[in-house]
């Protein structure tokens, strides 16, 4: 069928992970629609289709409530680039990286690529208070007012006065870390310089340039995935038919 | 609803207040709601003020009715029904005949109630028991400043007004007066007496007045008895304890005691639908004093947005689907789209325009095996409406339909078809949790099928109808629910209702009506004296309702209409029901068949497809 759907298939898929109120959606909602507003907690997992190029980009914003962590490997199956995103002024979200999202990375590709990304850094960083793209920015005043999402324990007790708690090095540490849990040599991967970013959602601080940089990373890997495939769509509707249909889903992402 | 009349007032009960749980073994605590109040006023002047309280609504004017209610049984309130009872057949056993038996019965009934409460004790003993119990606990909750009656009061004592309720009320000051006078507060709290929700304010701010409910509920509990309600001057407190949780709601509305459990019922089955039964015994097995807003912190919207509805849709009250009115052959050909846009394991294709279902189609097996009940439609719909996150991407979710099973979850394909709008929405369930992407391009042969046949400028047509299209005048409003659908075997429960106009268009006026309804309803409904037809001027409109076998039927008509003009009224409106059924309801709900066919699933959507096959097994779950 349809040309139309092939045309669609994602070619990499890019997974946003992080703790509850760090600013996943309002990160890619910056990103996709330049603005920011108040968003409701995610549920499950949203899946978006992002033109780059020539390529299809698939993001899933995931939910960071615990609930949902059940879905959190089926998000992350087959990921080129995984987003571990932190809130600057909560220390919990960043150990939360740690002990409950680095795990669900299991399933990504062996070459997947990580970025820890500390948002929310207008509330601690003047650069980043101003606003990195103008189209957004009449909007930002009336929009972001508050960013009253529900708050629990340890977010409320410090993100109303919002003292910087974790510094660019402790990201730096955590991205370390992670390529250690991930078994891969530091001097072989890409810098933590690189990786770990500071952003603003509000702001628009640094949102383009995560994106954009991650993508960029991922092209390789789109590029041997078409190699992979190159008869791709006739592969997956025989694996289908074979009976294996889910083995045959997964491979399409 | 179909039910005898003659029913024992506690199946009754059950079945009304608690509609959602038809299928389960009726819950103790929802078994025997009017039974408090009987308890709680054992001789007959109080009673007999109570029930006058309970009367006095500003809102609801009720004439005669009211004198009726005090004369409490004695005589058959049927004068303005009589009429009525000679123009219809059906109608003969009407509430005479009930309200005769009813002061003896209730005693039966309060006795059956209490052994099925505490089956350890023996009935008489329980039932005073109960009583004793009950003031204390009233007493309990004067002396912790939560008095019922008290003037000082600081949760109860509040005027009626309601207040605006379309915002969140989060971030509110629990100790200002207007937070007191919230027309309907809910909380859900632990068993551990852990506060997990509220409808306004923080919990975190209320939990010491969490702790003072859940100190009544353990107090009356370690008697091995129930608290199931209070009632005061201004408000009715009603409890609920499911497995682990305790859900209360604080009621000015003047709502019945059934009504307001059916509320708390269905914020129960929210919560559950986001977890499941099974996963919050756990927990709470593993960790008694476990901080249940870890796994629910972000959907208090979702609750909030639940309240609302539960408040000003009058789906909840009736139990049943309100569905957009379209021509039949335009939903048939929706219904043919999601037929043939199938992957293995699909169970449900709900589309949805305006926050009402177009069509819905259901696999096979499951039907055979249970249908979807209305609660959990509503519990879908009001996901998706109160999370507007759904409005851009495709949305892949777990999600619990309490009613079909509350242990386990569907996985749910949530889109838009007409972005930006956001007005039409997709929404597919899965049994199999790695679907997604099979799912979504379900989605995408259903987008180009909608295209090809122009289907959303047709559905953007669709609209609601006026109450003047039914050529009636003096008709300002009704809402039917009728029980003889064709096809009903394993039908969904559908209700269909015009716009509420003029006098009805400002949101008071609405809740008004609703209100009326709400009364009529809770009429109709009683447990203790149920009505089959109900004629009531109220002071700015006169209102009808009418259970038969075949329908229930609740109208609103201009204050001077006359008792022979309504039921001429009604004649007519169900003619013109009758004729325009097709179009007002889902009659006949398609099928497929879900049965694991790759060929189908991976290959595309072209009209030319064939139909679902047949054979085969559905591994549902």
């Amino acid at each position: 069928m349809p040309e139309t759907s092939k045309m669609k298939k994602p070619d990499v898929k890019v997974v946003l992970l992080g703790d509850m109120n760090v600013g996943k959606t309002s990160l890619l909602h910056r990103y996709t629609e330049r603005k920011f507003k108040d968003t409701i907690s995610t549920v499950g997992g949203a899946f978006f289709l992002k033109q780059w190029g020539p390529y299809n980009i698939s993001i899933w914003d995931t939910a960071g409530r615990e609930q949902f962590h059940g879905l959190g490997s089926m998000y992350c199956r087959g990921a080129a680039a995984i987003i571990l995103t932190y809130d600057v002024t909560n220390w919990q979200s960043l150990a939360e990286l740690e002990e409950r999202f680095l795990s669900l990375t299991d399933t990504a590709n062996h070459d997947c690529i990580y970025a820890v990304v500390g948002n929310k850094a207008d509330l601690t960083d003047p650069t980043a208070q101003q606003s990195q793209d103008t189209d957004g920015m009449s909007e930002d005043q009336t929009e972001c007012e508050d960013r009253t999402e529900p708050e629990v324990l340890s977010t409320s007790l410090t993100s109303s006065a919002s003292p910087k708690q974790v510094t660019h090095e402790d990201a730096m540490a955590l991205y370390g870390r992670i390529l250690r849990y991930k078994g891969l040599e530091e001097k072989s991967s890409l810098p933590a310089e690189k990786m770990c970013f500071e952003t603003s959602a509000k702001t628009g601080y640094n949102v383009d340039t995560l994106f954009e940089t991650l993508f960029d990373l991922v092209l390789p890997s789109i590029l041997r995935k078409r190699n992979e495939y190159q008869e791709s769509p006739t592969v997956d509707l025989e694996e289908c038919r074979g009976g294996s249909s889910k083995r045959a889903r997964s491979s399409c992402c | 609803m179909e039910r005898d009349n003659h029913q024992e007032g506690e199946a009754q009960g059950v079945k009304i207040c608690d509609p959602p749980s038809e299928r389960k073994p009726p819950d103790t605590l929802a078994t025997s709601l009017s039974l408090l109040g009987n308890h709680m006023f054992p001789d007959p002047v109080e009673r007999n003020n109570s029930t006058t309280d309970k009367e006095e609504p500003a809102d609801l004017h009720l004439s005669d009715v009211t004198a009726q209610e005090q004369s409490l049984d004695a005589e058959p309130p049927s004068n303005q029904v009589k009429k009525l009872e000679t123009e219809e057949a059906e109608n003969s056993e009407c509430q005479s005949n009930e309200s005769a038996e009813t002061t003896d019965r209730g005693a039966e009934d309060a006795a059956d109630r209490v052994t099925e409460d505490a089956a350890a004790v023996d009935n008489d003993q329980s039932d005073s028991g109960e009583f004793v119990v009950t003031m204390l606990a009233k007493a309990k909750l004067e002396e912790q400043g939560i008095g019922v009656k008290g003037r000082s009061s600081p949760l109860l004592e509040a005027g009626t007004q309601e207040s605006p309720a379309f915002m969140s009320h989060r971030d509110e000051d629990v100790t200002a007066d207007s937070w007191r006078q919230h027309r309907k507060h809910v909380f859900v709290l632990s068993e551990a007496g852990k506060p997990i929700y509220s409808r306004y304010g923080s919990e975190e701010a209320l939990s010491s007045t969490m702790g003072v409910m859940m100190a009544l509920v353990s107090f009356v509990q370690s008697g091995d008895n129930i608290i199931r309600s209070v009632y005061s001057e201004q408000h009715t407190v009603v409890f609920l304890q499911k497995g682990p949780l305790v859900l209360v709601c604080v009621s000015s509305s003047r709502q019945s005691e059934q009504q307001l459990r059916g509320e708390l019922l269905y914020v129960y089955y929210q919560i559950i639908s986001m977890l499941t039964q099974a996963s919050i015994s756990r927990i709470f097995e593993h960790k008694k004093n476990y901080d249940l807003r870890r796994l629910l912190a972000g959907s208090e919207k979702i609750l909030d947005g639940l309240l609302n509805l539960v408040d000003s849709d009058p789906s909840f009250l009736l139990a049943a689907i309100h569905c957009l009115p379209l021509a039949s052959s335009l939903r048939d050909s929706l219904s043919q789209i999601l037929q043939k846009a199938i992957t293995p394991n699909l169970v449900f294709s709900i589309l949805i325009a305006k926050n009402q279902l177009l069509t819905i189609v259901q696999e096979k097996t499951v039907i055979e095996d249970t249908r979807l009940e209305p609660a959990d439609v509503h519990l879908l719909l009001n996901l998706i409406g109160a999370s507007s996150a759904f409005q851009a991407g495709e949305i892949w979710t777990p999600i619990c339909l309490p009613l079909f099973n509350p242990d386990c979850y569907f996985y749910a394909y949530i889109s838009y078809l007409d972005p930006p709008e956001c007005t039409v929405c997709l929404l597919l369930l899965s049994t199999d949790k790695e679907a997604f992407y099979a799912v979504a391009e379900c989605k995408r042969k259903i987008e180009e099928a909608m295209v090809a046949q122009n289907s959303l400028s047709l559905i953007a047509k669709a609209q609601s109808y006026s109450v003047s299209q039914v050529g009636v005048s003096d008709l300002r409003h009704f809402m039917y629910k009728p029980f003889d659908v064709p096809d009903n075997y394993r039908q969904l429960s559908q209700f269909t209702s015009p716009e509420m106009e003029a006098p009805y268009s400002s949101e008071e006026e609405k809740m008004r009506l609703l209100d009326l309804y709400r009364y009529m309803h809770s009429r109709i409904h009683s447990t203790s004296r149920p009505l089959k037809l109900i004629y009531h001027v109220a002071e700015r409109e006169t209102l009808l309702a009418w259970v038969t076998s075949k329908f229930e039927l609740y109208t609103c008509f201009s204050p001077l209409v006359t008792k022979a003009c309504a039921i001429t009224a009604i004649t007519k409106l169900l003619r013109w029901i009758k004729k325009e059924e097709d179009r007002l309801f889902i009659r006949y709900p398609p099928k497929y068949s879900t049965t694991p066919n790759p060929s189908k699933s991976s290959r595309g959507g072209k009209s030319d497809q064939q139909d679902s096959t047949d054979n085969g097994f559905l591994s549902l779950l």
